[in-house]
């Protein structure tokens, strides 16, 4: 079934489309360098200004009539400046992408993030903001941390304002029809500038927790689901770990300290990170209710960036599902040399791995993992901190080139893993859960997310059904033309 | 006597002119400020003292528009700098987040930017010569 669906998809869409869009397929693309390999297109820069509003074409199955909202993604879309790459994919700009999908239609349309960073490296078309990766120009004044903010990591939607999120610095708030930038987001005066991690929780009532990381020191908000917040508050995790996302049952906060700490804040990030296995993974159980009320548990030594969800068993076990890695090995290379175009097949081996973490009410957390190899790990949002069956990751690799290759979902409550594969053809990104109208279990979803068609050049929205991903996708949009691969984003 | 007069008038001048020689004023314009509230913290420091918090001397400037003015007498030549930061709750203090970063609008003399910390001395200092300065700083 697989197969054949795939090869259908390729020979419906292959021919027609590259026929008919191969041609104008990089028209939207600043940039056409033919002699990079075509999975380059992943990492060559949007146009200055974004993409202006602009319907995709219904290239294969039928939509589901019950699919209408907006898919926002966000991601780094500038890459170059001139024969200038960045070192590292984490300090792009961000663009951020709106599709909206309504009455089987889909239309799509992107704008960067106005910041600081942008607003100097556009007027000197070069590259000068320090990063996670990135030195920096000493000429690049910083007097706090959103001089440098990218806003390239995610986006949130809280009570219709969207925000535009990276993890050092604030979220910048957006206009969330027109995509303009608004400004740095203050929860509170005395908050203003604070970080806000890329990777936010929220309730199924809408109540929103984040942190916010420097140093040893975390800060949590929680904002209701009006956008106010309600309480901050600081804990100690003992030392500078790095923390890019984290995880919460119904009643607690779980803090993954990795054992990835930082040993100089000087720029870039990741050369004053150091792996300290030693330490293993620990992690700050923080009782939601009164942040003083923690517990530590402890785990092997592991590196990870994303987590699905956790929720707590009736014996108080907590349960949660993230993608973890041996050591930081992607990480530490970060995309630079698949900016340039010289992917070796070298990083096919960092290979996370999809894991339940399983923390008893007292003792060491077990680790139990699955054959599953990808990231991006999601869960259906109805079921956030709550026991729930699916989780969806982007999944498989190529020996070809860089980026996933298909879509997996494991269900934790039967043991069944689920994938389809589109071959070399396709770079997949993440897939958001998007309940099916009268559904009430997280196999009643939707998967919406977007994939890079190399063949036919071009960008596409695919949405699976989330019981049988295996059949293949239910309908593919694509774009005109292509933007490079982001990382997260939200359904509203 | 056009002689006398005109050795009486350069003694004159002479004695006038001489304190004017080594203390000069300097004014300093803040333009740009957003919040029409609060107070401008100024202080101004010479190489010695920038690094430290001993300013030469300062002024603390009652906010009422967009813009406020003072003017330092008996300054003496030299190369100065500016820090000051708009205390716009009026509590007397330069409020950070719990991460210690400024919450309240900061500027140095030059306009001068930092880069992870104040800015430097060399991008900061301005000359006041023996005919006195006006320096004007945007708030952004």
């Amino acid at each position: 079934m697989e197969l054949s669906r795939r090869h259908f998809i390729e020979a419906g869409m292959g021919v027609g489309v590259v026929g008919a869009l191969g041609a104008c397929a990089n028209l939207g693309s600043a940039q056409t360098q033919p002699e990079m390999p075509a999975w380059h297109l992943g990492y060559q820069n949007a146009p200055t200004n974004g993409f202006d509003p602009a319907p995709m074409k219904l290239a294969f199955g039928k939509p589901p009539v019950d699919l209408a909202g907006s898919l926002y993604r966000n991601g780094p879309a500038q890459l170059q400046y001139g024969d200038q790459s960045l070192d590292h994919w984490f300090d792009g700009d961000g663009l951020i992408h709106r599709i909206a999908v309504e009455d089987g239609q889909a239309v799509h349309k992107a704008r960067f993030v106005d910041t600081k960073k942008r607003r100097e490296e556009q007027k000197a078309q070069a590259f000068l903001a320090s990063g996670f990766g990135t030195v920096g120009d000493e000429r690049f004044s910083i007097e706090g941390p959103d001089d440098v903010n990218a806003g390239n990591t995610s986006v949130l939607m809280v009570n219709g304002e969207l925000l535009a999120l990276w993890e050092a610095g604030s979220a910048f708030a957006m206009d969330a029809d027109s995509l303009e930038t608004k400004g740095p987001k203050a929860w509170r005066d005395d908050l203003k500038g604070m970080p806000f991690l890329a990777h936010p929780k929220v309730e199924p009532d809408g109540r929103v927790w984040n942190l916010a990381v420097g140093g040893s020191r975390v800060g949590i908000y929680r904002i209701g689901a009006s956008g106010v917040l309600e309480d901050f508050g600081l804990v100690d995790i003992g030392r500078s770990a790095y923390i890019h996302d984290w995880t919460m049952t119904e009643r607690q906060l779980i803090i993954l300290v990795q054992p990835w700490v930082s040993a100089s804040p000087l720029p870039p990030v990741v050369a004053g990170l150091e792996w300290q296995p030693q330490h293993g993974l620990q992690m700050l159980i923080v009782d939601k209710d009164d942040f003083t009320n923690q517990r530590w548990a402890q785990a092997p030594a592991r590196m990870f960036f994303h987590t699905g969800s956790a929720w707590e068993e009736s014996d108080g076990t907590i349960k949660f599902d993230a993608v973890l890695y041996k050591e930081p090995v992607f990480g530490v290379d970060g995309g630079g040399a698949e900016i340039r175009g010289e992917w070796t097949g070298e990083t096919a081996s960092e290979t996370g791995v999809l894991t339940q973490v399983v923390i008893p009410k007292s003792g060491d957390a077990r680790l139990i993992e699955t054959r599953i190899v990808g990231e991006f790990p999601q869960v259906d949002p109805r079921f956030r901190g709550k026991s729930r069956n699916l989780v969806s990751l982007a999944s498989g690799a190529s020996g070809n080139r860089p980026g996933a290759t298909g879509l997996a979902t494991h269900d934790w409550t039967t043991g069944e893993s689920r994938n389809f594969d589109f071959g070399d053809n396709r770079m997949v990104e993440e897939f958001l859960f998007v309940p099916k109208t009268g559904g009430s279990s997280d196999r009643d979803s939707w998967l919406v997310g977007t994939v890079l068609n190399l063949k036919a050049g071009v960008s596409e929205l695919c949405v699976f059904d989330a019981a049988n991903v295996s059949d293949g996708p239910v309908c593919i949009w694509q774009a005109e033309y292509s933007w490079p691969l982001g990382f997260h984003g939200t359904w509203a | 006597m056009n002689r006398t007069a005109s050795i009486a008038a350069l003694i004159a001048t002479s004695l006038l002119a001489a304190p004017l020689a080594l203390a000069s004023e300097l004014t300093v314009n803040v333009e740009g400020i957003t919040e029409a509230q609060g107070s401008i913290s100024l202080g101004l420091f010479d190489q010695a003292t920038y690094e430290g918090n001993g300013a030469v001397d300062g002024a603390n400037l009652t906010v009422e528009g967009d813009r406020v003015t003072v003017t330092f007498d008996g300054v003496e030549p030299g190369e100065y700098a500016v820090k000051l930061f708009h205390d716009v709750n009026g509590d007397g203090e330069m409020n950070t987040n719990p991460f210690g970063m400024p919450t309240e609008p900061f500027a140095f003399s030059n306009d001068a930017k930092g880069r992870f910390g104040p800015a430097k001395w060399d991008d900061a200092k301005f000359s006041v010569t023996a005919d006195g300065a006006v320096h004007t700083i945007t708030m952004n």
